[in-house]
């Protein structure tokens, strides 16, 4: 291998770098700039809402979701030591056992602070008309 | 398991815990900010006395490579030696001290910030991992247990759409770095055959096959591989030209918690920068000292520039932050030689960036983000201390004699000579001159103007006092900026043992 091979990879290189500049260049140079305080404001998606929507929508959803994910994740990494569980030892149980206890904690934590509740609306309305003395032992 | 050493990853383990256990009182036995001070605070001492043990350790038995037993291949992820244990001492204190002045957000975040105070020691231990690592996969989680845990503290305070900017930003920028850094540890493993640095790794081929490699042609493999790592750590540093996040981040993020983010990672990713260049790749200091120098000229110049035409205090922190980068990039071309004058520039930079970023967050409060320079003016009449210690501040960034900043450039400078890069030093000493234009001006500001007329808080009028925290906070910033700036020798002599194995 010579300098000469890497020939290919400095042309990819200059067309990249070439390709984006020149359409950078000239969406600066032919866009119109007619910046609006709106316009200069942090974007996030789409256009800025001038009226809440018309309906509140859950985000439990995808707050399951991510946490199946993140459960998920957790079952193939143990079936790497699974299979060989007996080769790993006490040290390989170690090892398991304080990563299966990250991820409990993680449990325990979004399980206290809600993010399994499904209901969290009902259960408030349930709880200050079928329980009143208890939301009021839970404030004081 | 009995082969494994816990003193070199000590303040991890510490750290770790520590986290966990702020989330679980917080959740489960509805225990408040007290308590999580408690833990962390007491977590981040026992960290600070680990690397002090790591140090003594050191000094008894000579640097450890493995902490395996023999045959243990695995093992040799983590380094102990006085560079990892200095990197402990100065991130575990200037992270305790970003944590304390952050103190006002915590409370001011309620429940959330249990979530803060966890992600902050979280982040805390990868900092550390980032110097402490043998191997490049390893720097690499670290960089990133420290990088999602800053992202995620960048947009803590979520009603501000600034702060989601700053934090959308960060990730979307930080994860491309990120990548690009991977791309980099890919191509040296595929240069060199290794991604450890020390014992068998990638030192080791270097040192014995560089002309090897340059007969057999893989050198054009390990060069694009060490331009890589130093993009993507470059990125972590904020030098030129991979600084575009740095301002819109730090006037974005709230008050309480850029601290944290900027002087850690600051520490953090020089301290892995001197780590890869000057520990892993001493010997090809030819090929990567050219392309250092550059950056670093740029950083320099371009961030000195910049810094000049901000009209927010944050802002122009950043950008004289690109330029702090780059003085201190300066010295790296020197490899081992320029280590010491790093450590010293990079221990005191460090304190000052702090105690700067705990006066803004005192001005503007510590949720806001912006913190212009209009709301310092006239701030001598209305907050006497607090303008004093601003002006302490910006006068050791400036690198005025009788201020650590001035050892710090001396130390930088010198290095850079000695490396045969005479052109980077006069580059840097110009620089240093025009960016005493922008930190004088926030003085002239405080003492010699008038306040614009406005009401309320966070506004010009007002007189800002720091709270308990900030007070600590600033109080050390200014002995450290004064002190090793009148008696640097203790710490000279300290940075000199300093290096990488």
């Amino acid at each position: 291998m010579t300098l000469a091979d890497y020939l290919p990879i400095a042309l990819m290189f200059v067309l990249g770098v070439g390709f984006a500049s020149v359409a950078m260049y000239f969406s600066w140079r032919i866009a119109p700039k007619k910046p609006t305080p709106e316009k200069l404001a942090p974007y996030e998606c789409g256009i800025v809402p001038l009226q809440e929507p018309a309906q509140r929508f859950p985000v439990k959803f995808y707050m399951v979701a991510m946490l199946f994910v993140i459960f998920d994740v957790e079952i193939i990494f143990l079936f790497a030591w699974a299979v060989r569980f007996d080769q790993f030892g006490w040290a390989g149980i170690a090892a398991v056992g304080i990563f299966v206890a990250l991820l409990i904690e993680t449990l325990v934590y979004v399980w206290k602070r809600g993010a399994l509740d499904w209901n969290v609306a009902r259960r408030a309305r349930y709880r200050r008309v079928v329980a009143p003395e208890r939301v009021q032992e839970e404030a004081a | 398991m009995q082969d494994i050493a816990f003193l070199p990853i000590g303040p991890e383990i510490v750290l770790l815990g520590a986290a966990l256990a702020v989330l679980m009182v917080a959740v489960t036995l509805d225990l408040g900010h007290r308590m999580w001070a408690a833990i962390s605070f007491t977590a981040l001492a026992l960290a600070i006395l680990l690397s002090w043990a790591q140090w003594i350790r050191v000094d008894d038995v000579g640097p450890q490579l493995n902490y395996g037993g023999e045959g243990v291949r695995t093992a040799s992820m983590v380094v102990m030696d006085h560079f990892s244990a200095l990197a402990g001492i100065v991130v575990f204190v200037v992270a305790a001290l970003a944590l304390l002045g952050a103190w006002p957000l915590v409370e001011s975040l309620e429940r959330r910030g249990a979530e803060f105070v966890a992600l902050a020691l979280l982040s805390i231990a990868g900092l550390h991992t980032m110097a402490a690592a043998n191997n490049l996969i390893l720097l690499f989680i670290g960089l990133e247990t420290a990088s999602i845990s800053l992202y995620v503290i960048a947009g803590i305070v979520r009603e501000q759409p600034n702060s989601d900017e700053a934090a959308m930003k960060y990730f979307l920028l930080g994860s491309f770095a990120s990548a690009i850094f991977l791309y980099g540890v890919a191509l040296v493993f595929a240069g060199t055959g290794a991604t450890s640095i020390y014992g068998g790794g990638v030192e080791d081929f270097v040192n014995g096959n560089l002309l090897n490699l340059l007969v057999n042609g893989r050198e054009g493999v390990l060069m694009a591989g060490i331009a890589l790592l130093v993009v993507g750590l470059g990125f972590k540093v904020s030098a030129a030209p991979f600084h575009q996040w740095a301002p819109d981040v730090y006037q974005g993020a709230a008050g309480g918690a850029v601290g944290l983010m900027a002087a850690g990672a600051k520490v953090a990713g020089f301290a892995a920068i001197a780590r890869v260049l000057a520990g892993a790749f001493p010997l090809a200091v030819d090929i990567w000292a050219p392309s250092v120098a550059a950056v670093a000229a740029l950083s320099v110049v371009l961030g000195t520039a910049l810094a000049i035409a901000q009209s927010d205090l944050k802002r122009m922190l950043a950008y004289s932050g690109v330029a702090h980068a780059g003085f201190m990039l300066t010295a790296l071309v020197g490899a081992k030689a320029g280590v010491p004058a790093m450590w010293f520039y990079l221990s005191t930079y460090a304190f000052q960036l702090l105690g700067a970023f705990t006066i803004a967050a005192a001005v503007s409060g510590p949720r806001t983000g912006a913190s212009a320079l209009d709301e310092y003016r006239g701030l001598a009449a209305r907050s006497p201390v607090l303008a004093a210690t601003m002006g302490v501040m910006m006068l050791s960034l400036a690198g005025l004699p009788f201020t650590a900043g001035f050892v710090g450039k001396v130390g930088v400078f010198a290095a850079a000579v000695e490396a045969g890069f005479l052109w980077l030093a006069v580059v840097g000493l110009v620089t240093a001159v025009a960016g005493l234009f922008f930190y004088i001006r926030v003085i002239v500001l405080m003492y010699f103007q008038q306040p614009v007329l406005a009401e309320g808080p966070g506004t010009a009028t007002a007189a800002p006092e720091p709270s308990d925290h900030q007070r600590i906070v600033l109080g050390v910033a200014v002995a450290v900026s004064i002190g090793f700036g009148l008696v640097p020798w203790p710490l000279l002599n300290l940075v000199q043992h300093a290096l990488p194995l």
